[in-house]
């Protein structure tokens, strides 16, 4: 708790103040980047009896959340990262690179107790314009598991048009680093709350994955993809978002271009800037991030590095995607006010900075209410693993999948 | 009828009829040879060593030999895959074709004629694969060597030592496990059509494309006589409209719970429900439910794959993870206690550590490899509906042995 001599309440007006302001302005100092408290917890299983007291105790310690969701239609944007038929060794996806089912399934349960009017559950899937349910079947999960968790649940595949008539445009306030403005499925715009329900995860292009670069899979390949519309979005979506990577073409003309097609194609540049963008233009109202059970190594098991299937008992929830990470970051053992050249972000920008700048949210610990665990109580050291990790050359790659 | 016999073709490289003595000890019975005087020697020197000698212009009766493709990832010599329009590799297999030569002619052995591409990267593992992607599923791939491997056997060049042990290992082990091609197939959906005239392509690439999406078919040609048991649905794509006995069974196939994908069926106006894919509109009757195509059927990859969909992949009955370009043959032994679920993996390589989950409950099961009749390192999970087996590093073909 980094909060002295003010009350909660004190503490709450002062950052919806600060929530406020980001809007006026693109380049906000990182004491304006507006603040929010995070709610950190320990958690060991996936086992209901233990998973859902601790969810609700975080949503109470952020003021409930009746006050977000009650009479509302909630977005749920979950990480289903990759094809389904890739695994860590033998592990399920869950316990590595997916958002957990039960992780999913109890924040809808909550949420539906809460009173939400209508939870949908949105993701992105690789390469299929068939429904998440399917999709979710191959990683031998059961739907009804998370459709049952309460009144009114739903998934949609958000990676092309969907059952939207059309695309929903959706600008970047600050004007954005890449884009200024995406085409998404309508889901992202048809809902009162959304919320972005991440793994704790080290990120082979962005250096780390939590609750921001979660959004990153909000934009529909049909458009943003390999295989998108040159004119037109396509149909369906195929491969990845080579687009968005590597910036070898624009986006679907129908769509908005990038500001400006001179800047880096690194990815490494790109996708750190993207995802700020996409944070702006869909702001989270609620970040989750679970890292019960994780993985070491990167964001999922195609990456060429030393993976490990680890249990760090940890799970965290803010109101500002960026405090949130910036907790989550020093959870993994890592300097959130660390910039390019420094570890996680080696080789690329920090989405952390990058979002403080625009004016998202601060990084600076200082300035962030931790309640429940401290950050020193559920560290669990990825920065420390990464080192060590790193001063062997990677394993040979096999065939994965 | 289960193939009996394992054949080889004689190479063309190989002038000196003593080269027959590199079929001794091996699983190698059958010599299949050109008509001409010039292997008259060779003949009576494969007669004398007790091996069966076929003319490779007439088989005998009770053997058929269909023309087949080299299986494998499709790829050229500088391993280049080819890939479909998801970006999965593409596979060319011969399952289907001995599946419906099989079926069709229940009485024959199905040998498979496929020579390693000319454009093939061939190395040991490329026969393994070979050799298993047509034992599998009850037939015969005739042995059929490279020219290069061919010439190094001639000259006795230790290079050849590797693909020849390869060849012989693996046909030494489906020889040795003959019975397995009497096991009955399981399958999800049972493709019904006549696969001939004008309705071949559409019906026997469905087979070929509904192997490629991981599902379990079964056979059923409509003129006969056929068992819906243990079927989730029925695939009609033919031109014909059905006949009014075909379309009789089928609607009491629909009403008990099955579900019939087909671009025909009259008068359905009522009784839509949600569809899971927008190329089919899904109508519920009885306890079924029909899908009918938005448009006639024209590309079967789109039918095949959105007909998993359709079904659910609720219903596989084989997963796999971290296989790559996979297939898999599900069996069960006639007197129902056994299961084999032969698994193959195409890639250039086998996997380091898969995963395979078999639905079915089942109280034990084993891994053998043409390498190691018993497999060490593999763990089984057994769950409620299913059994996860995850396999330590392997080559291409794993037969998976289940206890019911």
């Amino acid at each position: 708790m980094q909060c002295h001599n003010q009350t909660r309440r004190d503490w709450l007006l002062k950052t919806s103040a600060a929530a406020g302001a980001w809007l006026a302005g693109p380049s906000l100092s990182r004491a304006a980047a507006p603040t929010s408290p995070v709610a950190v917890a320990r958690c060991r299983t996936y086992d209901q009896a233990e998973l859902l007291p601790v969810m609700q105790k975080m949503f109470d310690q952020l003021g409930g959340l009746g006050k977000l969701v009650k009479g509302k239609t909630v977005a749920i944007k979950i990480n289903l990262t990759g094809s389904p038929t890739y695994r860590v060794g033998h592990l399920p996806l869950e316990d590595t690179h997916y958002t957990h089912p039960q992780v999913i399934a109890a924040a809808a349960h909550l949420m539906g107790k809460a009173g939400a009017r209508r939870i949908r559950i949105l993701e992105s899937p690789w390469s299929t314009a068939g429904p998440v349910e399917e999709y979710i079947l191959r990683a031998n999960w059961e739907p009804r598991d998370i459709l049952g968790a309460a009144p009114n649940v739903e998934f949609e595949n958000t990676n092309y048009l969907g059952q939207g008539k059309k695309y929903a445009r959706m600008t970047v306030p600050f004007g954005g680093y890449i884009f200024p403005a995406f085409d998404l499925n309508h889901s992202y715009q048809d809902c009162d709350v959304f919320v972005s329900i991440a793994k704790m995860k080290e990120h082979a292009t962005a250096g780390i994955t939590l609750s921001m670069k979660n959004c990153f899979g909000i934009t529909p390949c049909t458009i943003y993809g390999t295989g998108a519309g040159i004119d037109e979005p396509s149909e369906t979506p195929k491969g990845g978002r080579t687009t968005v990577h590597a910036g070898d073409r624009q986006p679907s003309k129908s769509a908005p271009a990038e500001k400006d097609p001179t800047t880096p194609r690194q990815d490494t540049y790109r996708v750190p800037r993207t995802v700020v963008d996409l944070n702006g233009a869909r702001p989270v109202h609620l970040a989750i991030v679970e890292g019960i059970k994780t993985m070491t190594g990167g964001e999922g098991p195609w990456i060429n590095e030393e993976l490990l299937g680890v249990a760090p008992g940890v799970i965290f929830a803010g109101l500002n995607a960026v405090t949130t990470d910036a907790v989550g970051m020093s959870i993994m053992g890592f300097d959130p006010m660390a910039d390019h050249g420094t570890p996680p972000f080696e080789r690329c920008d920090s989405t952390l900075k990058l979002a403080e700048e625009a004016g998202l949210g601060t990084r600076d610990l200082k300035r962030i209410e931790v309640i429940g665990e401290s950050i020193t109580q559920v560290r669990f050291d990825f920065a420390a693993l990464r080192k060590k990790r790193r001063a062997s050359p990677p394993p040979p790659f096999g065939i994965r999948g | 009828m289960a193939a009996q016999w394992t054949p080889m073709r004689w190479p063309s490289a190989w002038k000196d009829p003593a080269a027959v003595n590199l079929l001794k000890g091996t699983a190698i019975d059958c010599l299949v040879l050109g008509a001409g005087d010039d292997l008259a020697e060779v003949r009576s020197r494969a007669r004398d060593a007790g091996l069966h000698v076929v003319d490779a212009a007439t088989p005998p009766a009770g053997i058929s030999v269909i023309k087949g493709v080299w299986p494998g990832v499709k790829g050229g010599r500088a391993a280049r895959t080819e890939a479909g329009p998801t970006g999965v590799p593409w596979v060319d297999s011969n399952g289907w074709t001995i599946q419906l030569a099989r079926r069709q002619h229940p009485e024959v052995q199905v040998w498979v004629d496929a020579a390693p591409a000319a454009d093939a990267v061939v190395t040991a593992d490329s026969y393994l694969i070979a050799i298993a992607d047509s034992a599998a599923y009850g037939g015969r791939w005739i042995v059929s060597l490279d020219a290069p491997l061919a010439a190094a056997m001639a000259a006795h060049k230790p290079e050849a030592d590797k693909p020849w042990n390869r060849i012989k290992q693996a046909a030494a082990f489906f020889a040795a496990h003959q019975a397995w091609s009497e096991y009955a197939p399981f399958a999800v959906v049972g493709v019904v059509s006549d696969f001939t005239g004008a309705n071949e392509f559409f019906s026997q690439e469905m087979l070929n494309l509904l192997a490629r999406a991981g599902q379990h078919y079964r056979i059923l040609p409509k003129k006969e006589p056929f068992s819906t048991e243990g079927l989730r649905a029925l695939l009609y794509a033919d031109a014909e409209p059905l006949t009014p006995a075909l379309q009789k069974q089928i609607l009491e196939f629909v009403e008990a719970g099955g579900m019939l994908i087909t671009d025909q069926w009259p008068a359905l106006s009522q009784g839509a429900v949600p569809a899971p894919v927008d190329t089919f509109s899904v109508y519920a009757m009885g306890k079924g439910k029909i899908a009918v195509s938005k448009d006639p059927p024209s590309d079967p990859y789109v039918w095949a794959n959105d007909s998993v969909v359709l079904i659910s992949h609720r219903y596989d009955l084989v997963r796999f993870w971290n296989g790559g370009a996979t297939g898999s043959y599900y069996t069960l032994s006639p007197d129902r206690k056994q299961a084999v679920v032969h698994a193959l993996f195409y890639s250039y390589r086998g996997p380091d550590q898969a995963s395979v989950r078999v639905a079915g409950h089942y109280r034990t099961a084993r891994a053998a490899t043409v390498e190691s009749p018993q497999l060490a390192g593999v763990q089984v999970k057994v769950e409620k509906d299913a059994v996860e087996i995850h396999l330590p590093r392997i080559s291409q073909y794993v037969a998976l042995e289940l206890d019911v």
